[in-house]
């Protein structure tokens, strides 16, 4: 028999059709597991896979579909049990049929959503997939389906399982939208981009649309794809007659629409839900002629997040450069005091001003890199959907944010030493990415453009042997600052026109190293990003912030027409009139004033202000506190209501930032009335309440360790003792979550029986509170403040 | 779908308070900011209902002990039971703007519980309109939370659903919903047009919630 993995693409190869929806036709319940029957009716199993093979498909899924570890948990049988006799009665079916067919693994979501959008731990899915492969494999099955999964981080995690625990080629079907979106926003490119960096075999759609509807889609897959592409819709859209879900596309329709699909470049073609063996019988009649488009590498260069693709192309792109602590005191401070809020917000600003990708470096002698790499990168993919580009010279660090990164990430970097190339390719080529190649190696920075191009060839003809085209590399010729040789912009720029143009490999620089040692530095730079722009620079490494900077790359994109008919520079500036009159605006209002009305863009000028006449402890007791106490007095009067209270604590915020920047200046910190914890409890993930708690007491001055949702009894213990903390504020949103609440307090009382808890939270009400053995029950956020102020005896 | 500004400042915990230019700009740039990146999806089905005694019901293959269901559903020969979310984007923009402005995630996350709910009654109109061909009248939505009827019913429901693969919605280990903007419910399907009112809060216990829509 043909390995299977010499036909993919070759030839015409045919899925069966469904599974679930014909077992429910033969009186599986709702809400049965449907993988049981593998061990129950063992014989209808057999019977749907041979009237299969009897319609003719090449490839059959075993009815494993369900079969993980969490949904077999309470079946009474292991998950590798189920799967092993899935997979044994399939290939008892192609022996009996007597057919040329394959056995797939059939692989669909484990039925939890992945942090940070759920609470499963990415390490956990991996393991929970990998028990299921080992069985796969071990029972004998030719490939893994990876099938009707929506959320990109979960399909990696399968197959990094897949390829790290098993030999099986990889083919992986996803469920999307007919707008061409995965459930967690992922469009075509961006998920195509991911997987083909992961090396599987073959790609495509399952489950949630028809044929039509499919068909629709194909294009942008076709366009952005370099593998061979899988179809397996349902048969037609799930319609409801007198209460129950039908799919009602007949075969011949079905077959009809298959066909075309087959000749716009889906060469793997078979069905989901409400499809039978008549449907796949009809396809596979019309279909099995068919020479399959040839595939080709589409030669695309891209970078992903969970939501969208980056690619390098005529359009030049802006990477982010300030999450770095080189040079910057106060993120290295951060990095230090594990501040993930700053770096979050130093990430959203960049997005704002423009950046489409972002640097991502967290390196600092004293601190663990690794750990701060996967909370930082885990950080930024919560809120942030921008690529991003790992930025570390520590292989460790640089695994693991690969590893966990969701998407296809930009690596930064590697070069042209062998030690470098050594390190970082495997890397590339096991979890794929683009990969930024700085032209020096064992011998220094070549003093020629030339000796900066023949180490890019040699980088090139390394990465091949990884299998790494030169479509995922992006060369970086070395910017060095003319203070020390002027000839240093003609050299870098010589071989970056050289290697964009003639080796068709593109391009990225650090700009800003153009200038080191001059004043006035973005004169400079400008001028040089333009040139660069101009010679063939792909993707710049600048500080979005920097206007100057920003105003030069949006005007060479109206010019080089990438930006066309001008529309985001128009976009761009058409209204910068109208925002510098409204910041002429603010700024005249006090500080009080300022907070009172949640002004605080006005409350940080107003602080800046007034802190070249007053001590900032002066400020804060005659103007802050004075005008958080109206705004906390309106707020329980209900003369306010929460968005205008939490305005002002906003407002405030933008005033103490003013203060510790004065502070921060002179040396010292500000100081604080007493440490206290917040969390949400474990198993609870709502987390809106606390951290408006969270704000209001550093607004009045309390120093708050804030150790997020789901958060163990046991580490709230062990932070209480290690800060010697004699407040806690717990939260939780729902009845099945306070009984973690009532453990919880239990645990503190046992161990620091004299720390107060304070709770809060939608279920929660003063009976309750008692009866959990809570000291303070906080009907609302200012409750909170007055509790923790009382106890703290301000 | 738009927010209803009315049920987010109800949300909000608004008492009739004066709202100033500035406030009304933050809650209308959120509304807006939801709506274009929500991602409503719902799945239903149909299962045949009978209440045994005046706790026990039989919904499809499940048996549920709650005496306000029970109540809800008496004389129901068959009832849907629906889920549905907006999607994750609510979660991650609240997430965002807990970092660079929280007022705006707490007005973010009340518009996006007032835009479930337009969506389930989007959801129930076409239900009932489905309902009315086959002479069959809606009762009030009923989910679990509500009154005795335990959240832990969430797990079956999920099941019978398919929820995951359906609609990408999942359940925490402690039933809760994610993404957090979803909401599951049961709703009686009767011969007799009575009892089939909207009711929301009004039979409500909780009398000295905050959020009660009198």
């Amino acid at each position: 028999m043909t390995k299977f993995i010499d036909k993919l693409g070759t030839k015409m190869l045919f899925f069966d059709g469904a599974m679930g929806t014909i077992l429910q036709s033969k009186g599986l319940q709702p809400g049965e597991i449907p993988e049981l029957w593998n061990m129950t009716h063992t014989d209808t199993i057999l019977e749907i896979h041979k009237s299969y093979l009897a319609a003719g498909c090449d490839i059959i899924k075993a009815n494993t579909f369900g079969a993980n570890p969490f949904k077999m948990k309470d079946t009474g049988y292991s998950c590798e049990e189920i799967v092993s006799k899935g997979i044994e009665i399939a290939k008892e079916a192609v022996l009996q049929s007597k057919k040329d067919a394959y056995v797939a693994l059939d692989i669909g979501s484990v039925g939890k959503l992945l942090k940070p959008l759920g609470e499963l731990e990415f390490e956990d899915a991996y393991e929970a997939f990998k028990v299921i492969c080992v069985a796969g494999e071990k029972a004998g099955a030719d490939l893994i389906l990876i099938e009707t999964v929506s959320d990109t981080y979960e399909i990696k995690a399968a197959v990094l399982a897949a390829k790290e625990n098993t030999k099986l080629p990889i083919i992986v079907t996803m469920i999307f939208d007919e707008g061409g979106k995965l459930l967690t926003g992922a469009d075509i490119f961006a998920a195509t981009a991911m997987l083909e960096g992961l090396r599987v075999d073959a790609i495509g759609f399952n489950c949630g649309l028809g044929p039509v509807q499919m068909q629709k889609l194909l294009p942008e897959l076709h366009r952005v794809c370099s593998l061979p592409i899988v179809m397996n819709p349902n048969a037609g859209l799930p319609v409801v007659v007198d209460g129950q879900t039908m799919f009602n596309v007949n075969p011949e329709e079905f077959a009809l629409v298959m066909k075309e699909i087959a000749l716009s470049g889906a060469s793997i073609l078979g069905g989901c839900c409400g499809t039978t063996p008549e449907h796949i019988k009809a396809t596979i009649e019309l279909c099995k002629d068919i020479k399959p488009l040839e595939v080709m590498d589409k030669g695309l260069s891209v970078i992903s997040s969970y939501s969208h693709a980056v690619e390098l192309n005529n359009r030049p792109k802006i990477i982010g450069e300030r999450i770095n602590p080189t040079g910057k005191s106060r993120f290295k401070q951060a990095l230090r005091d594990n501040d993930l809020e700053y770096i979050l917000k130093e990430a959203l600003a960049q997005q704002d001003n423009g950046a489409h990708i972002l640097d991502v470096n967290v390196g600092l002698p004293e601190i663990d890199e690794v750990s701060m790499m996967e909370r930082t990168i885990t950080g930024i993919q919560s809120i942030i959907d921008l690529p991003l580009q790992i930025d570390t010279s520590d292989i460790t660090a640089m695994e693991k944010a690969m590893r966990i990164y969701n998407g296809k990430p930009l690596i930064n970097s590697v070069n042209g030493k062998q030690e470098s190339m050594n390190a970082v390719f495997p890397l590339v080529a096991k979890y794929g990415g683009m990969v930024v190649c700085l032209t020096l190696d064992e011998t220094g920075i070549p003093e020629t453009a030339q000796g900066r191009i023949d180490i890019a060839k040699k980088i090139v003809s390394e990465a091949s042997k990884y299998g790494i085209s030169k479509k995922d590399l992006v060369m970086d010729t070395l910017a060095m600052t003319i203070s020390t040789g002027q000839e240093n912009s003609d050299i870098t720029l010589d071989a970056l026109d050289y290697i964009r143009h003639k080796m068709e490999i593109h391009t990225v620089l650090g700009v800003s190293n153009i200038s080191f040692g001059l004043p006035q530095r973005e004169n400079i730079n400008t001028a040089f990003f333009t040139i660069a722009l101009a010679r063939g620079l792909s993707a710049g490494i600048i500080n979005p912030g920097s206007e100057a900077m920003m105003n030069a790359y949006n005007a060479y994109c109206a010019i080089n027409g990438s930006d066309e008919q001008c529309i985001g520079y128009i976009n761009r500036y058409s209204a910068v009139a109208q925002q510098t009159s409204n910041i002429k605006q603010s700024g005249q209002v006090s500080l009080f004033d300022a907070v009172v009305k949640g002004l605080s863009e006005s409350a940080y000028t107003a602080a800046k202000e007034l802190l070249k006449k007053k001590e900032p402890l002066t400020l804060i007791d005659e103007d802050l506190i004075p005008a958080l106490d109206k705004v906390g007095q309106g707020f329980e009067n209900k003369t306010l209501f929460l968005p205008q209270l939490l305005m002002s604590a906003e407002a405030a915020k933008a005033g103490f930032d003013a203060i510790k920047e004065v502070l921060a200046k002179k040396g010292t910190t500000s100081s604080s009335k007493g440490t206290i914890i917040v969390a949400t409890v474990k198993g609870d993930i709502h987390d809106i309440g606390k951290n408006i708690v969270k704000v209001l007491l550093e607004n009045y001055s309390f120093h708050v360790i804030d150790l997020g949702k789901d958060v163990s009894p046991e580490l709230i213990v062990e932070t209480a003792l290690e800060h010697n903390v004699k407040l806690i504020g717990l939260s939780a949103l729902m009845t099945t979550t306070v009984a973690n609440m009532e453990i919880t307090i239990k645990q503190i009382k046992t161990a620091i029986p004299d720390c107060k808890v304070m709770v809060g939270g939608a279920v929660l009400t003063q009976t309750y509170a008692d009866m959990i053995g809570a000291d303070f029950y906080s009907k609302d956020a200012m409750g909170s403040i007055r509790y923790a102020n009382e106890l703290f005896e301000v | 779908m738009q927010v209803n500004k009315k049920e987010t400042l109800r949300y909000l915990g608004y008492k009739g308070q004066d709202i100033d230019a500035k406030l009304e700009t933050l809650i209308e740039e959120a509304s807006k900011e939801l709506e274009i990146s929500i991602n409503p999806k719902s799945v239903h089905k149909e299962f045949s209902c009978n209440v045994i005694d005046e706790t026990t019901v039989l919904l499809g293959p499940i048996k549920i002990t709650s005496k306000n269901l029970a109540k809800n559903l008496k004389g129901c020969d068959s009832a849907i039971i629906f889920a549905a979310t907006i999607g994750s984007s609510v979660d991650t923009l609240i997430k965002r703007y807990s970092i660079t402005n929280l007022a705006k995630a707490s007005v973010i996350q009340a518009a996006g519980a007032a835009l479930i709910e337009t969506f389930c009654d989007s959801l129930e109109d076409s239900i009932r309109l489905d309902a009315t061909k086959r002479d069959l009248y809606l009762r009030p939505r009923f989910s679990p939370g509500y009154g005795d009827l335990s959240l832990e019913h969430q797990r079956e429901i999920f099941n019978i659903l398919e929820c995951s693969k359906r609609i990408g919605l999942s359940l925490t280990d402690t039933c809760l919903m994610v993404p957090s903007k979803s909401v599951t419910a049961i709703i009686g399907l009767s011969k007799i047009k009575n009892n089939c009112l909207k009711q929301k809060c009004t039979t409500c216990s909780s009398t000295q919630c905050e959020y009660r829509d009198a």
